[in-house]
């Protein structure tokens, strides 16, 4: 990683695209204060970010290895607050976030017994119970299926609008990116640079079927793929 | 269901009936002397007076009240050092040469050496137990410990749980199956390193009965005491493995 210099507005979605293995992930850690950096600052509401900031909730790739899997979906939600209010009001407070993420009733399942997008919705909700100001998603769809992808999509995007969230999400889906964001930061292979931060300037709400046959939409799909995979070959 | 449940445990005893019943035969044939081994259907007697007079509890209250009070002290120090060690580097590096000095010694060699310093008492039995308990307890939680997934970790501290927090709520649950199985090995440790320092401290319980039936040419007792202690250790491990599946209800393969 290389000269990176990069800034999230407060209420934007800021979309960090790049190809794999070019440290997306690594920079997205190191926002979250869970990675030291070597050199450089991160800042943060003009504070140095040094260990994980209490008003930013990092939501991981693998949600079968984030949950707890000896703790029921309830207990799971309760994790994010538990250690400052205790954890029978954390309990109580878990029900009004999972029923936001549509897991009304879920409370006593075990994260085995859900599937691949439910256990997503399960630390989704706990970001939630935290009522973070900031979001970092590090390619938090990619490992659900396409339908359930989209899905994820209208709820993230329900529930940033709704609590006035700020967003950072990490992926290597262009479509995703373009979909979600309101700028796109698209990085080099390795050194990662910033090549370039597009404004997608498409409409909201977005529609899963008509922002995506937007003329925009397409332009800038063709235009960051045709850059991702030139780099690609090269 | 329950049915086949229960059919399944009869080819074992069935074995086991044909074992005693040859050496019932061997015995009466005169094949085997009955003073080194009596028939079992008259060590079963034995027993039977010994289970009906009362006679076996206090000494096998005396033997499992110092096999739990070591394992629990054993356990205890082996889940603290274990977690200590593999959470921080640095004490992992201040005791690690001292745990490996001391891990490959037989425990029951120690036990000269504590009665010097603690006496024949309690006090000794305990510590030789908790001894041997230790370090399998230990070497497990270590590699527990050290084996909490990275990702979950991660999401502990996004959230901002203190190390303490941590520790408690995630490590310790996360290597629960790790500390599991450290502790069945010490179990049956526990059993040996009790029975060895009974017969050499001579305060009673089954170590000391067996071995003192045996001195006095009782063997009659002796085997009897032996059973006691054999269906000791069968009943303990069950416990024991009942609890582990209640501990790791969890765990999708733990459900039977």
């Amino acid at each position: 990683m290389d000269a990176i210099s990069l800034s999230v507005e407060r209420g934007e979605f800021l979309a960090v695209l790049g190809p794999s293995g070019c440290g997306k992930s690594t920079l997205l850690q190191m926002a979250a204060g869970l990675l030291p950096v070597t050199s450089g600052t991160i800042t943060l509401n003009n504070q140095t970010v040094t260990a994980p900031p209490p008003e930013a909730v990092y939501i991981f790739q693998q949600y079968t290895r984030s949950l707890l899997p000896w703790r029921n979906v309830r207990d799971n939600v309760a994790f994010a607050i538990e250690h400052r209010v205790g954890r029978r009001r954390a309990r109580e407070a878990a029900d009004e976030p999972l029923a936001q993420v549509g897991l009304r009733g879920f409370g006593d399942h075990y994260p085995w017994q859900l599937s691949g997008g439910m256990q997503q919705r399960v630390a989704i909700a706990r970001a939630l119970a935290a009522e973070p100001a900031l979001l970092l998603m590090d390619e938090p769809f990619s490992a659900v299926d396409a339908l359930t992808r989209l899905d994820l999509h209208a709820l993230i995007l329900d529930i940033w609008s709704r609590r006035n969230l700020t967003a950072m999400l990490v992926t290597h889906d262009v479509e995703e990116a373009i979909y979600l964001a309101d700028r796109i930061a698209l990085l080099t292979a390795r050194p990662a640079r910033v090549a370039e931060v597009i404004e997608t300037g498409l409409p909201r709400p977005r529609d899963p079927i008509a922002t995506r046959e937007h003329p925009r939409f397409l332009e800038l799909r063709a235009a960051l793929l045709a850059r991702l995979l030139t780099r690609h070959v090269a | 269901m329950w049915r086949e449940r229960l059919l399944v445990p009869v080819p074992g005893l069935l074995v086991l009936a044909a074992l005693l019943a040859g050496i019932e035969a061997a015995v009466d044939a005169g094949l085997v002397r009955r003073a080194l081994l009596p028939p079992p259907s008259v060590i079963g007697a034995r027993l039977w007076d010994l289970l009906l007079s009362g006679e076996v509890l206090p000494p096998l209250l005396q033997t499992l009240g110092l096999v739990f009070t070591g394992f629990a002290i054993g356990t205890a120090i082996g889940v603290a050092l274990g977690v200590a060690m593999g959470w921080w580097p640095a004490a992992f590096r201040l005791l690690e040469p001292l745990v490996e000095l001391i891990r490959p010694i037989p425990k029951s060699a120690l036990v000269p050496a504590l009665m010097l310093f603690l006496g024949i008492g309690w006090t000794m039995k305990v510590t030789s137990v908790a001894l041997v308990v230790i370090f399998p307890v230990l070497l497990n939680t270590l590699q527990g410990v050290r084996g909490v997934d990275r990702v979950m970790l991660d999401a502990a501290r996004t959230h901002g749980w203190p190390t303490r927090h941590i520790l408690l709520h995630l490590v310790l649950p996360a290597a629960l199956p790790f500390i599991l199985a450290g502790m069945r090995i010490s179990l049956g440790l526990a059993m040996v390193l009790a029975v060895l320092s009974e017969m050499l401290s001579g305060g009673g319980g089954l170590g000391f009965l067996i071995l003192d039936m045996q001195r006095s040419f009782r063997i009659r007792d002796m085997y009897a005491w032996l059973v006691v202690l054999a269906v000791v250790g069968l009943a303990l491990n069950a416990l024991f493995l009942a609890a582990e599946r209640r501990a790791l209800h969890w765990q999708p393969n733990a459900r039977r």
